[in-house]
């Protein structure tokens, strides 16, 4: 059976990083940016799963998971916050938050 | 083709595809089940690079956690219309040609550094399930990261309920 190479997975990743940039850059809605943020992590994600592929000691599986538990946290505080954020506000979009004084 | 590759292309297919749809839609409902599909498309490029305990965990987590929770943010920050009285939940975007380009370049530059890159692509195959490898590895070497992050997925949740509360 022969294995799929490595590049492969690399170009997926370069393909969901740019993707995700571009949606942080483009959108003004704050669940918008964050669901970027999310494409970034599992480009990189992926990057790290690739390379421990054929790796015997499996260093960059183990990083990954450590990743997805940093990922879920971080998306539940980043919620957490644009849900205060929107009640002091009432806006979601980012250049709509400003100070009254 | 392998079988094995064709299943790449179609995962990779599914991924890169309705990522682009995230990146096109202007519906919010629209881009959380673009992000659904991305992740599960995600979580079978894992099952190929025989991590499908990662696979497991990133369908439960993202699917099950963090699509949940995003929906719950778009139902709680939504915004009627005064005009119509109507919520068709679309967002504003800032001008669409800086952006997409600053992607493709970057999309470009990463490719040309992977292709370029020496990597060592005759590696000897050592496919199969790496389950009871990470099992033994995150009670035994990385047992302490392991309940390090347990730890920190608690503060940050109990933070994220603080935080998320009606302070008044």
């Amino acid at each position: 059976m022969t294995d799929i190479p490595v590049i492969y997975f690399l170009w997926v990743s370069a393909f969901l990083f740019a993707t995700g940039l571009a949606i942080l850059l483009l959108k003004k809605n704050t669940i918008f940016v964050l669901m970027g943020i999310e494409l970034i992590l599992n480009a990189a994600n992926l990057n790290l799963v690739a390379f421990s592929k054929n790796e015997p000691s499996l260093q960059g599986l183990y990083l990954s998971i450590f990743v997805l538990v940093v990922g879920v946290c971080e998306m539940a505080i980043a919620l957490a916050i644009v849900l205060q954020v929107y009640r002091n506000y009432r806006a979601i979009e980012v250049d709509q938050f400003k100070s009254e004084y | 083709m392998s079988p094995l590759v064709i299943a790449f292309l179609v995962l990779a297919l599914l991924t890169c595809g309705s990522a682009l749809a995230m990146l096109w839609t202007k519906n919010l409902l629209h881009a959380a089940l673009a992000m659904f599909l991305t992740m599960l498309g995600l979580a079978g490029l894992y099952v190929l690079a025989y991590a499908d305990v990662l696979a497991v965990a990133h369908v439960l987590v993202y699917v099950g956690g963090v699509l949940i929770l995003i929906l719950f943010g778009i139902m709680l920050t939504n915004q009627t219309d005064p005009a119509t009285g109507k919520n068709h939940l679309m967002t504003r975007e800032s001008n669409r040609l800086l952006p997409i380009s600053v992607g493709l370049s970057f999309f470009l530059g990463l490719f040309w550094v992977f292709t370029k890159g020496p990597w060592i692509n005759n590696l000897p195959v050592t496919g199969g399930s790496k389950l009871r490898e990470v099992g033994l590895g995150l009670l035994t070497e990385y047992a302490f990261p392991f309940e390090l992050a347990g730890i920190f997925l608690l503060i940050a949740l109990i933070g994220a309920t603080f935080v998320a509360k009606n302070h008044d």
